[in-house]
């Protein structure tokens, strides 16, 4: 994507201003986008994202630019913003001395056998169609459908001052349907949205179809549903995205980004137990094209299979290098960005519970009385409260054991740490689920995960 | 390349390939910032990016492509990819490339920018400030200084030519307050770097931080609850989407085919104005060129318009509302407002608390990107505040939801107070709303 020679150069730049490392990430992405509305393909997109972003390091402060403009003179005039900049931090002036880089190829543990691109646009027009038209025929009462397939082709180049050269290319496609029913002036909607680290042959995995009627059988089991009733009570979390609950009370307070500075409700806790005795989280990055997959990440630092919690106790934080300084530990392979114009910080990959060791059956059938989180929605985190909130997309009530009619619109709220310790039952269908991770690198692509799980308390937002 | 040389490259390649109808929008954002860790400075950065995006009419259907590789080469594959995007669409409504409207608001000289001395002394004021404000201000607190630059041109074949370049500075806290074992956060944001101002801002935001130390919970029930300025005005915002014509069309607003009925209680009116003073950002015209315009959009409780750009309006047979807008230079054309506003009330704050009687202040409301249905108006959000007892102000709360749906909040607010607040926003949007009261609505707590 860039000759060595030029790298180096633009890092000799930077360097020249007093900073004790040196970094640059290059990328070029092709967004592709196809919208389908109401029975008509409503939008193609096609997107070229292209731009350098320049990072040092003083002790432990970062200086940093990016930029659009990739000639060799935009190159030089960026790293000289960086370097000028660190001059204002550092001891002393660096002598002008020469950056050694060195290729290094991590192998690709992703493999693709369709890449999507311009040439395959017919194609994704019909897979797409085909979502839709499923949606639609699945229910006389689905008033609109509406969905999109979207590819990208991220091509990073990643090198710094410690002589890494290394480039990656990360291919992925996703197909979301959403359906919305209506009866009676009421409108109820469902969704369905799985993606992988792959091409167009994620469809063999994903029947489009499926994924069409998904979304459909959601919106009308919501169109028939009650409001979910308000109160502490005890909730089964299916697999997949119910994973969410862990990403958002537990996942977001490991990140380095807020553990480093004091501001997670879990800083200085390791080796000790936060969770319940069943709980076994891990984050892991090098799960073969899987959505939140990576390589390297985006320092270069290649993915690791990082356990964060083992049987309930604290083992690892997820950690990028200049957080990592501060913290006085290695990076875990978790710095992510959104993409040249974000700074990277830690973000988590690939994050679920591990399987645990009760059976599916005897979850539900412990409950008297509570709520079946079938399908879960997105949710936030505060870090250092660890206030958190998520949505349950489809709920029903768990009655003498049994799961009996469907609710909606309910939340659950909580405090990660409080919550973490009554996961009390875990089940063994462990699955995952895609999402779009949003926090201050940008939004990145992230799976959740667990199997079946049962919390013994949590309030439930209802009405 | 310069914007002049692209603009060049763009209408050389669009008269090649034989395209009579099209539009070029570019749009180019700076952006640096200074933030803090204690009382030191963490970072600095700079962040330059952009690009283009051209769309054209081909057989009747609108085509987009957009880059940000901005060089000779590139213009003609963009055309190219544009045009090959029309041929697949199937969309039949009417699409336009404007021809310019009658006249035009004269466009605002853009504040400069601070420059990064300016930025690093700001950021550094400010968490000094944080720190003195109060003894249990703690680690984790960050404040910084930004300052962001927006450059926008709109060209397309009918001639019209528009420029707007907007900058803001800003102040941001977050303060975490810790007491004990228990922690606390407020954020807030201030469009001013005025030394004046960034005390203002830390004293706000660490007394909102500390005033929830000791937060208890509260019982699951119903109540009457008064919304502060800034979660009203976080409710208008996460249902902003279903005053969209797009929506509606689409038929993912339940407010499609209202125009004209009564949809709220009398006290509410809403007003989207794109030369609100308090906004921090404006443009005297649309992501297609045409000329923005102040509306009613509820008056009264009747709902007056809807919000449409050139699509939608032709679809429907009314005149296009100025309200094209494009999130990003490479973002389709969609539908956002300007400064929309719920219109002050009669009632001072303290009086619509004592017209709760007894009740919840919910002056945090977490969430809503997940805990929020536009299609549906169904909300189940997670909220702190403070108890109302016998009209006054208690303690804090945390850790309850409240649930409702925003079409029946819409009819059911009670009353609404005088002090409109408009939020801080980077892009053309914003949202402002005074406190308003919901009499019974349903809390999940304890």
């Amino acid at each position: 994507m860039l000759n060595q020679s030029l790298v180096a150069e633009v890092l000799g730049r930077v360097m020249r201003g007093g900073a004790d490392f040196a970094e640059l990430y290059l990328e070029r992405t092709k967004n592709h986008v196809i919208e389908y509305v109401g029975g008509k393909i409503e939008r193609i997109d096609a997107n070229l994202l292209s731009g350098v972003g320049i990072r040092a390091f003083c002790g432990l402060r970062s200086v940093s630019a990016s930029t659009t403009d990739i000639s060799r003179a935009g190159l030089l005039a960026c790293a000289a913003q960086v370097g000028d900049a660190c001059a204002e931090f550092a001891a002393a002036i660096n002598a002008p001395a020469d950056i050694i880089l060195t290729e290094r190829r991590f192998g690709d543990i992703h493999p693709v056998m369709i890449v999507p691109g311009d040439a395959q646009t017919g194609r994704k027009i019909e897979l797409l169609r085909t979502g839709c038209t499923a949606a639609k025929e699945h229910d006389g009462r689905i008033s609109q459908v509406k969905g999109y397939l979207l590819d990208v082709d991220h091509q990073i180049l990643v090198a710094n001052s410690d002589g890494l050269f290394c480039e990656d290319r990360q291919i992925r496609t996703r197909m979301a349907v959403t359906a919305v029913a209506s009866k009676d002036g009421e409108n109820q909607s469902g969704t369905c949205s799985p993606g992988r680290r792959m091409g167009l042959e994620v469809f063999d995995l994903f029947d489009p179809v499926e994924i069409g009627r998904h979304a459909a059988a959601q919106a009308i089991t919501n169109l028939g549903a009650g409001y979910c009733p308000a109160g502490v009570m005890p909730v089964a979390i299916e697999n997949g995205f119910g994973g969410v609950i862990f990403h958002e009370a537990c996942g977001h307070s490991l990140e380095a980004t807020s553990v480093a500075v004091g501001a997670s409700q879990f800083a200085g806790k390791l080796g000790q137990k936060i969770a319940g005795d069943k709980v076994t989280a891990i984050d892991d990055g090098t799960i073969p094209n899987a959505w939140g997959s990576i390589n390297i990440d985006d320092e270069g630092t290649p993915a690791q299979r990082n356990v964060l919690i083992e049987n309930g106790v604290l083992k690892s934080y997820m950690i990028d290098k200049l957080n990592g300084r501060r913290m006085g530990m290695a990076s875990t392979g978790n710095a992510r960005r959104q993409g040249y114009s974000y700074e990277p910080t830690s973000r988590m990959t690939n994050t679920f519970i591990d399987n645990g060791p009760d059976r599916n059956e005897d979850i539900i059938a412990s409950i008297e009385y509570g709520l079946y989180a079938k399908e879960m929605g997105g949710g936030s985190v505060n870090p250092a409260t660890g206030a958190f909130n998520f949505a349950v997309r489809e709920g029903y009530i768990i009655r003498n054991g049994k799961i009996c009619e469907p609710v909606r619109g309910a939340s659950l709220i909580g405090t990660g740490s409080e919550i973490i310790q009554n996961i009390d039952m875990v089940g063994q269908n462990l699955d995952r689920g895609q999402g779009m991770c949003g926090s201050s690198s940008g939004s990145i692509p992230t799976d959740v995960g667990q199997p079946l799980i049962r919390v013994s308390q949590i309030t439930v937002g209802g009405r | 390349m310069e914007f002049e040389a692209l603009k060049q490259a763009l209408i050389d390649a669009a008269a090649q390939a034989g395209i009579a109808q099209y539009e070029i929008y570019y749009m180019e954002t700076a952006e640096s910032s200074a933030t803090t860790f204690q009382h030191e400075l963490k970072g600095v950065s700079s962040a330059r990016s952009g690009g283009i995006c051209f769309r054209c009419i081909v057989g009747g259907k609108m085509g987009y492509a957009s880059t940000e590789l901005l060089e000779a080469d590139e213009m003609v594959e963009l055309v190219s990819r544009a045009a090959t995007a029309a041929t697949m669409i199937e969309n039949d409504d009417k699409v336009f490339i404007w021809g310019g409207s009658p006249t035009y608001r004269s466009p605002e000289a853009a504040k400069p920018m601070a420059e990064m001395p300016t930025l690093t002394k700001s950021a550094l004021a400010l968490a000094e400030a944080a720190y003195a404000a109060d003894a249990r201000v703690t680690d984790g607190t960050e404040a910084t200084a930004v300052t962001e630059e927006v450059t926008i041109h709109l060209v397309n074949s009918t001639g019209l030519e528009l420029s707007n370049h907007v900058a803001v500075n800003a102040a941001v806290l977050e303060a975490i307050v810790s007491e004990d074992e228990e922690k606390q956060v407020a954020f807030d944001i201030a469009a001013s770097l005025d030394a004046e101002n960034l005390n203002a801002l830390a004293a706000k935001t660490v007394g909102n931080a500390c005033a929830m130390l000791g937060a208890g919970g509260i019982e699951t029930g119903k109540y009457n609850i008064v919304f502060s300025a800034k979660q009203a005005r976080s409710i208008l915002s996460t249902f902003s989407s279903v005053f969209s014509s797009k929506n509606a069309q689409q038929g993912l607003s339940l407010l499609a085919g209202k125009e004209g009925e009564v949809i709220a209680a009398p006290c509410v009116t809403i007003v989207d104005d794109p030369a609100h003073p308090a906004a921090n950002a404006h443009t005297h015209f649309d992501a297609e060129g045409v000329a923005t315009a102040r509306k009613n959009v509820i008056e009264a409780g009747v709902l007056k318009t809807l919000l449409y750009n050139l699509q939608t309006a032709a679809k429907a047979g009314v005149e296009t509302t100025g309200n094209a807008s494009k999130g990003s230079y490479a973002s389709p054309v969609g539908i956002s407002p300007y400064c929309f506003c719920l219109e002050a009330g009669e009632h001072n704050l303290d009086n619509l608390l004592a017209q709760a009687g007894d009740g919840i202040y919910v002056t945090e409301m977490k969430g809503f990107h997940a805990g929020a249905d536009a299609v549906t108006g169904d909300f189940s959000i997670e909220c702190a505040g403070f108890r109302i007892e016998g009209g006054k102000l208690g303690g804090p709360l945390k850790s309850f939801t409240v649930a409702g749906n925003f079409f029946s909040l819409l009819k059911e607010i009670a009353a609404v107070a005088d002090n409109v607040e408009v939020g801080f926003s980077g892009g053309f949007t914003c949202f402002g709303a005074p406190a308003i009261l919901v009499p019974g609505m349903s809390v999940a707590g304890k």
